[in-house]
């Protein structure tokens, strides 16, 4: 009986497995509601009418095992509804997060880069001070 | 016609003319993006590998509609397709509003 909500959990799934992402990657997408919300409307306009079209022309339909049976106007499924917010929203951390981590490799590399520069003005110090031995 | 074959390849061609003709974001040259895209494809594989699986299939595909190429596990190949395009548009629209208050 439970294996009705099974796309549901799947999607769910994917939400909390993601989650890290906004906060321990600073992906921040949630807490930029405005341009999230943006970047997902084309998405889930065009990508559900792309399903609803496809169900219509018989190109694959859902175990009704496995889902809900809850059918939104147009005929669209609601797990496909949430999953065409879930997947971008995964895409959008995970690009995010990538970000954050190249800035961190950029950083570091930066940081060794300096490193012997500052051990070259080091070693041209020297003489000035102490002379060679 | 194998509609869905077709719809997924064209697609692809659609988001990737919308960036090169239109919304000219650069995403396309960023190491981001394609690191980003490899850990998006190896979790499809995943995710759509659970949905797809001919032992218990919570997606079911007429298989008049598609070349019948089923690969990692049961996955049509078309849903790589369809996967990409629906991923990098949501991506492209989130690059262009760069600018945008958030």
């Amino acid at each position: 009986m439970a294996d009705r909500y099974q796309y549901l959990v799947l999607m769910a799934a994917c939400v909390l497995i993601t989650l890290p992402l906004e906060f321990v990657l600073r992906a921040r997408i949630y807490r930029r509601p405005r341009r999230y919300l943006v970047a997902l409307l084309p998405v889930v306009v065009v990508f559900s009418i792309w399903d609803v079209v496809a169900i219509a022309r018989e190109h694959w339909w859902y175990s009704p095992a496995y889902t809900t049976g809850v059918i939104l106007p147009a005929g669209l499924p609601l797990e496909e509804l949430v999953f065409f917010v879930v997947i971008p929203t995964c895409g959008l951390l995970t690009y995010e997060a990538v970000g954050t981590v190249l800035g961190w490799v950029r950083g570091w590399r930066g940081r060794a880069r300096q490193a012997p520069d500052r051990q070259g003005r080091a070693r041209q110090a020297r003489p000035r001070h102490g002379g060679a031995p | 016609m194998r509609e869905y074959t077709v719809w997924s390849a064209v697609a692809v061609l659609v988001v990737v003319a919308l960036e090169a003709l239109w919304l000219r974001t650069g995403l396309f040259g960023k190491a981001q993006y394609w690191i980003a895209m490899a850990i998006v494809f190896a979790f499809q594989c995943l995710v759509d590998g659970w949905l797809t699986k001919l032992s218990a299939p919570i997606v079911l595909y007429a298989q008049d509609h598609m070349l019948g190429v089923r690969a990692p596990w049961d996955i049509p190949v078309e849903d790589f397709a369809f996967g990409f395009a629906m991923v990098t548009l949501a991506l492209l629209v989130w690059e262009a509003r760069r600018d945008q208050p958030e």
